[in-house]
């Protein structure tokens, strides 16, 4: 086992562990600080993968920015243990039985896969450069990369309406 | 090359440039809201004119963008159908602050639907869907003052947030078992595998989010019941046929090798959609709940049409939502109007409507005739080609199904029937007089369910351009 490999191994235990106690936490703070570390661990996975500069970004836009968004809406509506609506036992248990049938079925189906296509080149790749990042953007990903574009137009136009009444 | 790219692109580039014009009209001049609508309106007649001329079959950017005749037909519906809903809502938005901000947003829809459509690679699949989806969650909240048109976005966006994060888990199942993202690449790689399988039923899922397919149709009424009537009917019409476009040919064409394995899954989803759909569509009292449930019904029988997977049910599948556009636009119309003049929108405001209103009781009933499927009207033979295709596979138990199910639906469409026309009511809706606008909608509408079912060569034009297998 090399360092990579033990390295896999401590970072999806702690994106698996972490994202657990995201949904078991009953304080929504403690969720979103479990979310925080899943999402380290998640960025680690990048940089492993060679993908330094999405596992930067995703650091900073998504451990930084957007949770820190998230953890202030979470103060601001005063959330806690008690205001939490409790689902009865019935709901639970259909929960339970609907959530272990899909964990069957994802089991099952990737115990068998076989992965044909092509494999992230470990040591050797710089695919995960932003120069090279950029130049797939601006020739392969052209046409989707110009139309998030008009996607956040309408999004920007959209929040100035209803913000405006 | 640059040549290539302004002609194969022609229609999302016309779009592109309205939505500009409209964007910077709004920042610029100070225009009221009616010289706005003109504008709009005519623009948007432009648009569905070009779309008529000077196309060409094509592929752009790698395969990332494809276009054929076919595209062309389904590109072409929908810029009907968009200028009909601008036409109907003239009446509820000449009330409006946002008019430009309102064209923007729907435009954007449209051009979402019109990358989707044309897409050959899921990513941009996805894209197209995303801004398909985005901008009509602000526009179901565009009655701005009332609570329940937020609660209807707020609905909407959860919703389709969740469907989108389904489809994404497929996609890229689907990519790391095969590696490509590329549609015509990927169906060489398919095998049927269970990743493959497991795959598929998360992009279904994805789909049958959007389409109202029944275990995921829970959104579909409050949102419909909420939301400004003209984002109503664009939600069930426009949104709905683009999806149920990429939806066939994906089907066909991506997942041509584990037809057995979808077969199975939509001949299930069809009947439990018709009885669940035409059910709780007979419990409603408010009309547009009831159309949201008759909506659902409607792509139930869609559903049958697309497993018999042949030329014809492609073509049928094109045909019916064409019918569907002006069957179900000019029900809509009418709503919109009484909405729009009166605010009532129960079916047992309807009572006694025929005696002050008796043009707009003919549209209604016409369009619910068509619905129902009454022979004379195009919607008989929309419903009679999907049976036929989904027949084609000699799988009669569903289309049994399906066909008592059409008696059922009999009754509750018939149902408002009466109520316009028979029963009496002491404070009927007051005469209202109809707007030029929505007078040309309602004629373009009664006109298509009246000539496109007797008409042969529309459904011979449709089944030239499709394909199966």
């Amino acid at each position: 086992m090399d360092i990579s490999q033990v390295l896999f191994y401590a970072l999806s235990a702690m994106a698996l562990g972490s994202a657990i106690m995201v949904v078991i936490s009953r304080n929504p703070v403690h969720s979103v600080l479990w979310l925080i570390i899943t999402f380290f661990a998640i960025s680690g996975h990048y940089i492993l993968m060679n993908a330094q500069f999405l596992g930067i970004v995703n650091l900073i836009v998504y451990a930084g920015a957007i949770m820190v968004l998230f953890l202030f809406v979470i103060m601001l509506m005063n959330l806690n243990a008690e205001t939490e609506p409790q689902k009865n036992k019935w709901l639970k248990l259909a929960g339970v039985v609907a959530g272990g049938c899909l964990l069957l079925v994802l089991v099952a189906a990737l115990k068998q896969a076989e992965v044909k296509g092509k494999v992230a080149m470990l040591e050797t790749g710089d695919i995960g450069l932003i120069r090279n990042l950029g130049k797939a953007l601006f020739t392969d990903f052209v046409v989707p990369f110009e139309i998030s574009s008009i996607l956040f137009l309408s999004a920007m136009v959209g929040a100035v309406v209803i913000g405006k009444k | 090359m640059l040549s290539d790219f302004f002609i194969l692109m022609k229609q999302e580039l016309v779009i592109m440039v309205i939505i500009f014009v409209l964007l910077l009209l709004k920042i610029g001049a100070d225009m009221s809201n009616e010289k706005m609508m003109n504008l709009a309106n005519g623009l948007l007649l432009l648009n569905l004119a070009a779309g008529f001329t000077g196309n060409q079959p094509g592929v752009l950017f790698n395969e990332m963008y494809v276009t054929n005749p076919l595209i062309v037909l389904e590109k072409n519906i929908l810029n009907l159908g968009t200028l009909i809903i601008s036409l109907q809502s003239f009446s509820w938005l000449k009330k409006h602050d946002h008019v430009p901000e309102f064209y923007v947003l729907l435009l954007c829809t449209l051009l979402g639907m019109f990358f989707m459509i044309s897409s050959g690679n899921l990513i941009l699949f996805y894209i197209g869907l995303e801004l398909s989806s985005i901008p009509l969650a602000t526009m179901a909240n565009f009655d701005l003052a009332a609570k329940r048109s937020s609660e209807a976005a707020m609905k909407f966006i959860m919703s389709s947030a969740f469907a989108s994060g389904l489809l994404l888990f497929g996609i890229s199942l689907l990519y790391g078992a095969t590696g490509t993202l590329t549609f015509s690449e990927m169906t060489a790689l398919i095998t049927g595998s269970p990743l493959h399988i497991f795959a598929f039923v998360l992009l279904l899922a994805g789909f049958a989010f959007k389409i109202s397919v029944v275990p995921f149709h829970l959104w579909t009424a409050d949102v419909y019941e909420g939301a400004p009537v003209a984002v109503t009917s664009w939600l069930s019409v426009v949104s709905k046929g683009s999806v149920l476009f990429v939806f066939v040919s994906v089907l066909y064409t991506v997942f041509k090798p584990i037809a057995g394995n979808w077969y199975n899954m939509l001949f299930l989803l069809s009947v439990v959609t018709i009885l669940i759909g035409n059910l709780f569509a007979i419990r409603q009292n408010n009309i547009k709940r009831f159309l949201a449930f008759s909506s659902i019904a409607q792509i139930g029988f869609i559903l049958v049409g697309i497993t018999g997977s042949s030329q014809v049910s492609s073509a049928s599948v094109v045909y019916f939502v064409l019918i569907y556009v002006f069957s179900n636009l000019a029900a809509f119309g009418v709503v919109a109007l009484v909405s729009a003049v009166t605010g009532r929108e129960q079916v047992s405001d309807y009572k006694g409507f025929y005696k002050t209103n008796p043009v707009l009781s003919w549209v209604l009933t016409i369009a619910l005739f068509s619905l129902a499927g009454v022979p004379p009207t195009a919607g008989f033979f929309g419903k009679f080609f999907l049976l036929m295709a989904g027949a084609g596979k000699g799988n009669y138990i569903p289309i049994t199904i399906a066909a008592l199910n059409m008696i059922l639906s009999f009754y509750y469409y018939l149902r408002i029937v009466k109520a316009v026309f028979m029963d009496a009511n002491e404070q009927p809706i007051e005469r209202l007089t109809i707007p030029a606008y929505s007078k040309l909608a309602m004629f373009i509408c009664v006109a298509g369910i009246l000539i496109t079912g007797l008409a042969g060569f529309v459904y011979d034009y449709i089944y030239a351009l499709s394909f199966g297998f």
